[in-house]
């Protein structure tokens, strides 16, 4: 093949992954904790579509694919999440919501 | 005949059983007579079997049985067996035969008691344990009857519950004879060990342990423990006198006749064993000695009546042991035998006292009683004479059987005899101290109160066993007279071999010695006690230590309080106080205080913002690939 | 030919880093939004390098299409809210996580170019058709069929609890 190889793929992979987790670490607005998670799973999601082009089968894809399921049903509830929180009138800070009341 | 040997051991059981399901049903009595009966169904088979064995060759009188198998464990089996053999027949004609005249006697004794049918169920239930003891075909089995006589030893001598003294003396009885019981267990572990059997064939074999070896010490003393716990002889006697807070025929059924014989039983039966260690089996020997004049000094000064005896049966049995450890099993067991009758005879006598005087037992405030109890003053006459060994009674040829095999074994047998000799004199002079000042003399104002005699002097139920045994104390000397026949010996032979036996010379020497010193001390008795004679009570008063001495019973139950109980106890207070609050108790305390505080510093950890827990597990992910970085 | 591909890659790969650091760091999460599109755009060039044409297809339409949308409408719905400004200086957690995520990506920087750096080098030859939607599609419904239920049942189930999150919740249950 021609072109980069997996390493290289990979060393983006983590790259991005590390980009995405410094955003999930540092920011406090929820909406952005979201943006930045989703930016680790596709992190997830290079390093394995690059293994399976690596293996030469399809379960790589497979899982990548999975993966892209969950993090879409992870942004719904998410985002109803946030949603829900903002309707309560609350501001959305994950520092502030730091205890669980009924 | 193996049938019978079965029936044997099981009718008591059957007995139990049944008296304890029809409960309130039947009448006290009848629970007795259910009793009484199957132990005489037991006496019948055992007659049956020794009539059968009679007819067989001697050396063929040897007879396993196994039912099925009772315990297996890999290739180690123990099967429900059980053996006949002379010993073994022996042994169940005495327990059935005098357990049966105990049982009858008792039917008339409990009368009137509030839990009587209990009484007669715990009674039959040590027919049926001494049964399974003496008539098991293997060591497992043995243990097992050697436990439940233990068991309902203990369970009758509390029977009168509410006494607080008799619950002590179950108890002591009781944890007692649970020492030598482990000894025994030792013993049979080591066994197994080394045999991988408990079965008599397989362990009595020639060449199963080296002679003189260690082990064979070890085993031997093992079962010397229980032997000596269950005897009662020194050093485990102390359980014995207090044994006698339970009802006159349990005293003369387990605590005289029987289960206190068992040890004697077992030297006998595990004979080989023995001789495999021949310092045990001296040792044995000397032990019974010691107890010999033990008891005997410590009976002159007893003022109950049942106590007096029990001290004799005490000694007595160290004649059985000084027999059996010298290897004279023939005389010990035949002394056993004698000893059984004469001395139930004795306490069932005492019994009749005991009613007749509103349940009085200290002789002091007797006096007198010969003629208000004939019947019963011949009785206790001829239970007398044949504990002190005076001819023609059974006493005197058993005990001279033993003391003549002793005279023959060398300078231990000398001085084993020479104590026996001693003994003889003690004997014949605490038992006619007894009956001197129980039936001489003038009445005390105390027994004129409270005497009631009734028909046959305590009912016809008590009086009939109480003349079968006094004729046997008569005449059961003569199954072995020396010079003529030796029924018992012979008829143990096969089984256990007597080492030693007595012969012309010896004999006559010991003959005439022991029976001098024996008439002496009826004579000494009659001088101190048969008139009224200052001689007991100035020698009490010179020699104050001695007399105080023998009263607290040569001070064993306190050394044994002072060793045990009150190091334990001392030990316990110190331990409580040094080891259990600051180790354990603070120790829990500080560590649930450091528990705690430490949960509380740590809760501020959880402060519920989730970009902590997130960098949390970031930094942990980021560790553990280093980890893993580094140890690759 | 290798050129090309090299080019493009540069060129995906610089996008895909600059727009991911780009979502992190804007404070209008409109923006961030914006730029994830673009990242995941970045994302499905590499996957279509990497011979994923499918997987391809499915980011593009599921992700920038759908997931992206519908953050869009939740910042939209939000208003100024949704802003998040930066404030204050750097803190410990902030340096903490530079710390944390710095480290995370040496290490498997490290792991990758130097500990399986050969292992990595033989590439499988692909069979034709490979990571077109036929070739997932058998692989979905023959050999994996059970992780594509378990898939379906996480999505309603999501469907359900984003349901219920924005249905109005009742007055008296409001704290």
């Amino acid at each position: 093949m021609a072109g980069p190889g997996i390493a290289a793929y990979l060393i983006l992979s983590v790259l991005l992954f590390a980009t995405g987790a410094f955003g999930v670490l540092i920011r406090r607005s929820p909406l952005i904790i979201l943006l930045a998670l989703e930016i680790m799973l596709n992190a997830g999601n290079l390093a394995l579509i690059a293994f399976a082009r690596h293996a030469g089968n399809g379960a790589g894809q497979i899982f990548a694919l999975t993966v892209m399921v969950v993090a879409a049903a992870e942004a719904v509830v998410g985002l109803g999440l946030i949603v829900a929180v903002s309707r309560q009138r609350i501001e959305l800070d994950v520092d502030r919501l730091n205890s669980l009341r009924g | 005949m193996i049938n019978a040997a079965w029936i044997a051991l099981f009718s008591p059981a059957a007995a139990v059983v049944l008296i304890a399901l029809l409960g309130m049903r039947i009448r006290r009595f009848t629970a007795g007579l259910i009793a009484a009966g199957a132990t005489l169904v037991s006496f019948v088979c055992s007659v049956i079997v020794f009539v059968t064995l009679l007819g067989e060759h001697p050396e063929e009188r040897t007879h396993y049985s196994t039912l099925w198998t009772w315990l297996s464990a890999g290739s180690f089996k123990v099967g429900a067996q059980i053996l006949v053999d002379p010993l073994s027949v022996f042994m169940m004609l005495v327990v059935s035969g005098v357990g049966f005249l105990i049982l009858a006697y008792a039917v008339g004794y409990m009368h009137g008691d509030e839990q009587e049918r209990r009484y007669h169920a715990y009674k039959a239930l040590f027919v049926f344990s001494m049964l399974l003891l003496v008539q098991s075909g293997n060591l497992l089995l043995l243990l097992a009857g050697w436990g439940m006589v233990g068991l309902s030893s203990y369970l009758l001598i509390n029977f009168w519950h509410f006494r607080a003294t008799a619950v002590a003396a179950g108890k002591k009885a009781f944890i007692m004879n649970a020492f030598g019981d482990a000894t025994f267990v030792l013993a049979l572990f080591l066994l197994i060990q080394r045999t991988g059997s408990v079965d008599f064939r397989v362990v009595f074999k020639d060449g199963v342990l080296p002679h003189g070896g260690t082990i064979a010490v070890l085993v031997a003393l093992g079962l010397l423990g229980g032997a000596v716990a269950k005897s009662a002889q020194v050093p485990l006697q102390t359980w014995l006198p207090d044994a006698m807070e339970g009802p006159t025929p349990v005293s003369a059924l387990i605590h005289a006749a029987t289960m206190v014989t068992a040890g004697v039983y077992l030297i006998a039966r595990t004979n080989v064993l023995f001789e495999l260690a021949p310092v045990i089996q001296h040792l044995a020997g000397v032990l019974g000695a010691i107890t010999i004049l033990l008891a005997g000094l410590i009976a002159l000064v007893q003022t109950d009546i049942k106590r007096v005896i029990a001290y004799s049966t005490m000694s007595q049995i160290g004649y059985m042991f000084v027999g059996v450890g010298l290897g004279a099993y023939g005389a010990g067991l035949f002394h056993l035998m004698t000893h059984a009758f004469f001395k139930a005879l004795l306490f069932m006598a005492a019994g009749i006292v005991i009613h007749a005087l509103s349940d009085e037992q200290d002789i002091r405030r007797m006096g007198g009683l010969a003629r208000a109890l004939p019947r019963t003053y011949q009785a206790f006459i001829v239970g007398a004479l044949a504990l002190a060994a005076i001819p023609p009674f059974a006493g005197f040829f058993s005990k001279d059987a033993v003391l003549a095999s002793a005279a023959n074994a060398g300078t231990l047998g000398w001085i084993l005899w020479g104590a026996g000799a001693v003994g003889a004199f003690l004997t014949a002079l605490y038992t006619f101290r007894l009956l001197f000042i129980v039936f001489w003399g003038e009445m005390t104002p105390f027994a004129r109160e409270h005497l009631h005699v009734r028909r046959f002097e305590g009912g016809l139920a008590m009086a009939w066993p109480v003349a079968v045994l006094a004729v046997l104390s008569t005449i059961g000397g003569f199954l072995q007279v020396p010079g003529a026949w030796a029924g018992v010996t012979d008829w143990i032979d096969p089984v256990a071999q007597s080492i030693e036996e007595a012969s012309g010379t010896t004999f006559a020497f010991s003959l005439i010695v022991t029976l001098a010193l024996s008439v002496t001390g009826i004579l000494l008795a009659w001088r101190f006690w048969g008139r009224l004679s200052p001689v007991p009570e100035r020698t009490r008063r010179r020699y104050p230590w001695a007399a105080r001495t023998l009263e607290q019973k040569f001070y064993f139950d306190q050394a044994y309080d002072l060793v045990f109980y009150e190091s334990s106890s001392r030990a316990g207070v110190l331990l409580t106080q040094y080891v259990e609050e600051p180790v354990f108790l603070r120790s829990l305390r500080d560590l649930g205080l450091g528990v705690r505080f430490a949960a509380g510093r740590l809760s501020t950890v959880q402060s519920g913002s989730v970009r902590a827990y997130a960098l949390a597990l970031g930094a942990g992910a980021a560790v553990i690939v280093l980890v893993f970085l580094l140890v690759s | 030919m290798s050129f090309l591909v090299w080019t493009v890659w540069v060129i995906a790969a610089c996008s895909l880093l600059s727009s991911g650091i780009a979502v992190v760091l804007f404070s209008n999460p409109f923006f961030s939004a914006l730029a994830l599109i673009v990242n995941l755009a970045s994302l499905a060039v590499l996957y279509l390098l990497l011979a994923a044409e499918f997987v391809a297809a499915a980011q593009v339409l599921v992700y920038a299409g759908a997931v992206v949308v519908m953050f869009l409408f939740v910042i939209a719905y939000l208003g100024g809210r949704a802003d998040a400004p930066w404030a204050g200086g750097p803190t410990l957690q902030s340096i903490a996580a530079i710390g944390a995520a710095g480290a995370i990506a040496v290490e498997v920087v490290i792991v990758v170019a130097l500990k399986a750096g050969d292992r990595l080098a033989n590439v499988a030859a692909i069979p034709d058709g490979y990571g077109s939607p036929a070739f997932v599609g058998r692989l979905f419904l023959g050999p994996h069929l059970l992780a594509f239920e378990v898939t379906s049942i996480v999505l309603l189930i999501a469907a359900v609890g984003g349901v219920i999150l924005g249905s109005s919740v009742p007055k008296e249950s409001r704290s």
